[in-house]
């Protein structure tokens, strides 16, 4: 018997099918090669389509979202007990640190007067929403409501409240996607913090990254690198910012990988305008009421780029730079 | 005597059903969410509907129409261009080989057949992607997509046969 009872329907002439199937076979070869080497065209249709889906893409996620936490908080009802106590613990360990980071904090400000130190510039960030997340065998992206239009360029650093979540690889008029750090493509330039050791962090579709040493000169030491060093972006190449937060060292079997700070996406991220200046047709900003986003709730961000202001919203931010170095992904 | 536009109206409509099967499938496992907090990949559903189609009307699932939905699958998903399309086109070389054996297997070894298209089209996809990247890819987000996409084949088979049954196949036998 048949699957459900089914049979094949006399089907067309073999010879014409298979000529079809090899036909379409090398097509997708092509373009899958042409796609690698060029993909603007491909770029474009992609953004395009999110451009004319974000209002549906908005509306769809939030119920989505919604029973997604409650699938998720499922899994959490047998263990709420035991992750009490663990926070209560991390809460008072946190609080101790809080004291040495404000006492810290004081000491560098008089130092800073004493010296009479140029303040750091803080970095102006875009505030966009999370409307879409690709989890797929070969890619990790995500989908943000806010495109050209906004002031957001190809080659900028994505981050939330904890760390950098990768960077902008295609902006539409309305969106931006982004490749995620965990991303098989995605090759960011390191350092861990407590050797000054740079390093390349590559993706490879797991949620840690593997830190890749070699590539990025010399070979692995313990000195170099030790599990739980902290690890930054560095500004090498102009590709990201210095100095934001990306997470920490951990060991496998087959190397150093990176847990990343950054957690699974929420529902706005910060787009920090960084070093990629813009092309003369993305100069134009638009206002709160045509973008509908809003600046993120916390001031109190970790991320060392902007620790002392609240992420701006689109309208709220300085003039874009003026050359174009927009890197391809 | 029926009515000659309606039925070269019901006629479009069932051609078209197996396609647009394909092409919802795919935007449903597009939705911008995941139910797993991102620890699983989403499976490949629009395989199911192809397989399915190519197996009991492949008159209705030309190989143009497989690599339009896997150019779609690439394009909604994120992906490079092409991937999964070869990966579709792969599946689709076997049954189309292979119609007669697959078609002729029931119950769980409806299901084996299946898994060996998804296992091709994951083994074309994997190995396409080694060459473009110059890496290997990991190898168990694909696998973990590849078995989720076997284990809901039954349940998008039993849809499909249902419209098959009650839409593509009524529809077109109208005389």
């Amino acid at each position: 018997m048949a699957w459900f009872g089914m049979r094949p329907a006399r089907s067309r002439g073999a010879f014409a099918i298979r000529s079809s199937v090899a036909i379409c076979g090398i097509l997708a070869i092509a373009i899958a090669f042409l796609g690698r080497a060029q993909a603007s065209i491909f770029d474009t249709a992609r953004a395009k389509i999110s451009d004319i889906t974000a209002p549906a893409l908005l509306e769809v996620r939030a119920p989505l979202l919604a029973l997604e936490n409650w699938v998720a908080g499922l899994g959490t009802i047998f263990s709420v007990y035991r992750e009490n106590l663990e926070l209560k613990r991390e809460n008072a360990e946190l609080r101790r640190w809080q004291d040495v980071a404000l006492s810290l904090e004081n000491r560098v400000r008089r130092y800073e007067q004493l010296l009479n130190a140029v303040p750091e510039e803080v970095m102006p960030a875009i505030t966009a929403r999370v409307i879409g997340e690709s989890n797929r065998p070969f890619v990790k992206t995500m989908i943000l409501n806010a495109g050209t239009e906004h002031g957001v360029r190809k080659g900028q650093a994505v981050a939330d409240d904890r760390g950098l979540i990768g960077r902008i690889y295609l902006t539409g008029e309305r969106t931006s996607w982004v490749i995620l750090l965990t991303d098989l493509s995605s090759r960011v330039p390191v350092v861990i913090e407590s050797s000054q050791r740079r390093a390349i962090l590559a993706g490879d579709n797991t949620p840690m990254p593997a830190l890749d040493l070699d590539l990025a000169g010399g070979t692995a030491t313990p000195e170099t690198a030790a599990e739980g060093d902290r690890v930054l972006s560095t500004g090498d190449g102009g590709l990201l910012p210095a100095g934001v937060p990306v997470g920490v060292v951990v060991k496998d079997g087959f190397g150093l990988r990176v847990a990343l700070f950054a957690g699974s996406a929420g529902d706005y991220v910060r787009i920090l305008e960084y070093g990629v200046p813009a092309p003369p047709s993305a100069t134009t900003r638009a206002t709160p009421a045509s973008v509908g986003l809003k600046p993120v709730a916390s001031t109190t961000s970790t991320l060392a780029v902007s620790t002392t202001l609240p992420p701006k919203p689109v309208a709220a931010q300085a003039p874009l730079g003026a050359t174009e170095t927009a890197e391809d992904r | 005597m029926a009515d000659p536009i309606a039925l070269n109206v019901s006629r479009l409509l069932g051609a078209f059903l197996p396609s647009l099967s394909a092409v919802l499938l795919v935007m449903l496992v597009n939705l911008p969410v995941s139910f797993t907090g991102g620890l699983f990949p989403a499976p490949l559903l629009a395989l199911t509907a192809i397989y399915f189609w190519a197996l009991v009307r492949p008159d209705l699932m030309p190989p143009f129409v497989v690599l339009c939905v896997g150019l779609l699958e690439d394009l909604l998903s994120g992906g490079s261009p092409g991937v999964w399309a070869t990966g579709f086109i792969a599946a689709y070389a076997l049954v189309d080989r292979q119609r007669e054996n697959l078609a002729g297997l029931a119950g769980g070894a409806a299901v084996l057949g299946f898994a060996a298209a998804m296992a091709l089209a994951a083994s074309a996809t994997f190995v396409l992607t080694w060459i473009m990247y110059l890496r290997q890819p990991p190898l168990a987000p694909l696998l973990l997509a590849s078995v989720f996409t076997v284990l809901f084949y039954p349940v998008v088979a039993v849809v499909l046969g249902w419209v098959h049954r009650r839409a593509v196949g009524a529809l077109r036998m109208v005389r």
